[in-house]
């Protein structure tokens, strides 16, 4: 090839490259043209975050997989956030009108384990647990075997969602398509939690929920110990504590953030927040995880046996 | 040139194309991303189920050996969204899979790409390859 050759290949190389990217980016920002439509709200000027009567609309969740990556550091930025900052693009955001519901498409970085995520405060034993998660590709995972998932990680696992507010029964319904299939009552009654034996440990957790002004407040406890935070295996226990804030700033976005604060796993709480894309045309289809996985009955533990399947 | 870099962008669209797809269990746990496959055969089963839909191939070897796979796609919802509907594939139906082979050895595969000999149409199957690490 000749010099001039290799500028002109070099060159066209690199205008392909960047309009490939740009299709990308226009799939992944799913921004309709034009400004963004306002907050849809109630009749009593409540935000909704669901549909407007007569709409079709979905919320889709996208899948992020390692949450150590979403976790704010002192400085008020995340890792995606600046990866995404330094790309030229603005907060990392999903697509809104994918083909499968599914959210931003990407895999997340990392799985180097503990010592490459200061940002969170593990306890001694969380970090290895969550070492031996990374260094064998989460074979382990609790979704791997179609248990929901609990926590954060419902407003992270594909497909898609929606939001039913029921206000004159006190009560949001949140129903996952993903995620086992699987829905959410938060109790907007004003009522607080169980206590004692009453609270009974399940994946979900007990949720009671308030408006913040235009920001719903979910306060969730009572958490069993069978799920992980993410696909990446940050651990948790039944001491966890979660409070999310959801808020739809416009039409299109319900921005999200969770602290958690579990002093069984964790130094000190922290916070982690990611943005979710509307889907306007999308309506909600049927998964049932538990079907038929092959997965779960061809996994062997680390001595080579079988885990739920039989024993050759 | 002309060639090389239509074979560039082909690539690069099916990496996007393919980035879409959702998993349910850890990719990398059962398939091997540097060990790709592209095999023809017949379909001689299909399993249009949850949470992964698979389908099995009779692939004859060069010594005519005939050898069934397994090939793991994405479940139905995430296919449908896709543009697949439980009939687009039929038992006996000729295709080429083009995927990463399981880890252990077995027969079994993860699919990314279903090519039907009949109409030549590429398929994504929604594969977990690229979602999860």
């Amino acid at each position: 090839m000749t010099k001039p050759t290799r500028i002109a290949f070099g060159a066209t190389l690199a205008i392909l490259f960047l309009v490939v990217l740009g299709v990308g980016a226009g799939q992944r920002g799913n921004a309709p043209a034009g400004a963004p439509e306002p907050t849809p709200r109630l009749a009593d000027g409540t935000p909704n975050l669901g549909r407007v009567p007569g709409e079709h609309g979905v919320w889709n969740v996208p899948y992020i997989t390692n949450m150590g990556e979403r976790v704010v550091r002192p400085d008020g930025t995340n890792v995606v956030e600046e990866r995404a900052a330094a790309r030229g693009r603005g907060a990392a955001r999903g697509r809104g009108d994918g083909p499968l519901g599914g959210g931003e498409g990407t895999t997340d970085g990392g799985r180097g384990g503990a010592k490459t995520e200061p940002q969170v405060p593990f306890l001694p034993w969380a970090a290895a647990i969550y070492n031996y998660n990374s260094a064998n590709q989460s074979k382990y995972d609790p979704e791997g075997y179609c248990l929901p998932p609990g926590g954060p990680r419902l407003m992270a696992t594909p497909y898609p969602m929606e939001i039913i507010q029921l206000p004159e029964q006190k009560r949001i319904i949140m129903i996952f398509e993903g995620a086992t299939h699987v829905w959410r009552e938060i109790l907007m009654d004003g009522r607080a939690h169980p206590e004692g034996d009453a609270l009974n440990p399940t994946y979900l957790g007990h949720s009671v929920g308030r408006w913040e002004g235009d920001t719903l407040v979910i306060d969730v406890v009572g958490f069993n110990e069978q799920t992980w935070l993410d696909y990446f295996g940050h651990p948790h226990t039944d001491q966890l504590h979660v409070v999310e804030r959801f808020s739809r700033p416009n039409k299109r976005t319900l921005h999200y953030e969770a602290v958690v604060d579990d002093p069984g796993a964790y130094a000190k709480p922290f916070t982690m927040r990611w943005d979710i894309p509307w889907n306007a045309t999308g309506e909600l289809t049927e998964y049932i995880c538990q079907e038929n996985n092959k997965y779960m009955w061809r996994l062997t533990d680390d001595l080579g046996q079988p885990l739920f399947g039989k024993k050759p | 040139m002309k060639k090389t870099l239509a074979g560039i962008a082909a690539a690069s669209v099916f990496a996007l194309a393919t980035a879409t797809a959702i998993a349910h269990h850890s990719f990398s746990a059962e398939f091997d991303a540097d060990k790709p496959f592209i095999l023809k055969g017949t379909v001689t089963k299909i399993e249009w189920m949850n949470p992964h839909t698979y389908f099995y191939i009779d692939v004859t070897g060069t010594e005519g050996k005939v050898v069934n796979w397994g090939m793991e796609m994405g479940s139905p919802n995430g296919l449908m969204r896709q543009g697949w509907t439980r009939n687009t594939m039929k038992i006996g139906d000729v295709v080429t899979v083009e995927g990463s082979l399981a880890k252990d050895g077995s027969h079994i595969g993860n699919a990314r790409a279903v090519i039907l000999a009949s109409t030549g149409k590429r398929l994504f199957a929604a594969s977990s390859q690229g979602q999860t690490p």
